[in-house]
């Protein structure tokens, strides 16, 4: 069981300042606590100041893979990097919203462009 | 021995009256009895005579008030598939989202909002919103008279979904009744940007955008026009 957890990894793809994770398989709880740690631990490893995560294909969110997504924006908040919830469906944003889960203090951005833009500009805005 | 026959007679006549009888019940309205001589049993086929002609004449009037009833029911219905019909053609047509420039969309709303018309307005602008790319979105609710608590919440959610999708939502157009009837509901509506008519929302929006510059419009062509200078 573990071994195939662990096949299923989810690749995490550093591009000059920015992490970018994309979520291409449904999520399941564990997967969820594992992303997590993954990404905290890639955040460290690389002093990442940013990290897109892309949900484009995810249909379904549950309130648990939703409170793990806000929880891991305060957490890497305070490792310094900024998380970026890119391309969320408007099925899911409903779900979310009618859970109760308005996720504040969570950046989204519509698509992985507009979300680097972003970053980008929040990026510059600091050094000036 | 005429005793006798007056008794057969009799007999025959009672005999001709049940058949009579029988055949009404059957359902058959144009027999009668048929009498010749006059006697005590007269009076009595007579009564049944009549009898049979006002049966005839009451199912003649139920048949004919049946018939009106089963053509005003038939006419009710055609009516009520009519309103059917016509509020799912509304529920369609009300919620117009129109990208106005770019990157900006707008969704007016006019008449009153129910929770059902202010769901599907929510999902039309979540879609477009996704479908177009727009970072900006205005919902304009200077045609809705009132507004109660459900509705009030519905436009929340429908911010707040907007925003987890990546875009930015503006109410504007909000009228004093709106205003005192959220504020007397408690509803707080401060982390949503709010403007006070489409123009400002517009211009808010553009100038978010960097198309407004010095009040004026910047277009790619100005753009262009400046670098040839």
């Amino acid at each position: 069981m573990d071994l195939a957890l662990h096949e299923k990894k989810i690749p995490i793809i550093k591009i000059h300042d920015f992490l970018i994770v994309s979520i291409q398989v449904d999520m399941h709880d564990k997967l969820a606590i594992q992303l997590q740690a993954q990404i905290l631990e890639e955040i460290e490893k690389t002093g990442a100041k940013g990290v897109l995560i892309d949900i484009s294909v995810l249909e379904m969110v549950d309130s648990f893979i939703g409170r793990m997504l806000s929880g891991m924006a305060s957490m890497a908040s305070i490792m310094d990097a900024a998380v970026v919830i890119v391309g969320m469906q408007p099925a899911v944003a409903i779900t979310l919203v009618e859970l109760g889960l308005e996720m504040p203090g969570v950046d989204t951005a519509l698509n992985m462009e507009k979300g680097i833009e972003m970053l980008q500009e929040r990026l510059d805005s600091e050094f000036i | 021995m005429t005793a006798k026959i007056e008794f057969e007679n009799s007999k025959k006549r009672i005999e001709h009256i049940e058949d009579v009888l029988s055949s009404v019940a059957a359902g058959d309205l144009d027999v009668r009895v048929e009498t010749t001589i006059e006697d005590d049993l007269t009076g009595v086929e007579e009564a049944i005579n009549i009898l049979i002609e006002d049966l005839t004449y009451e199912l003649k009037q139920s048949k004919k008030m049946r018939e009106e009833l089963e053509e005003k029911l038939s006419k009710i219905e055609e009516q009520q598939n009519t309103i059917l019909r016509q509020q799912d053609d509304l529920l369609e047509l009300s919620s117009p989202v129109t990208k106005v420039w770019d990157n900006i969309l707008i969704l007016p709303v006019i008449g009153t909002l129910d929770s059902q018309r202010a769901q599907i307005m929510m999902e039309n602008l979540l879609h477009k919103i996704v479908e177009t790319g727009c970072t900006i979105s205005i919902l304009d609710i200077t045609g809705v008279p009132t507004v109660d608590t459900q509705v009030a919440n519905h436009l929340l959610k429908t911010v707040t979904s907007a925003r987890l999708l990546g875009a930015d939502c503006i109410i504007s157009g909000i009228s004093p009744a709106i205003a005192q009837t959220i504020v007397h509901l408690g509803i707080d509506l401060s982390v949503i940007r709010t403007k006070a008519t489409l123009q400002d929302a517009m211009i808010y929006s553009m100038r978010k955008n960097r198309q407004l510059v010095d009040g004026k419009i910047k277009t790619e062509h100005a753009e262009n026009e400046e670098i040839e200078n």
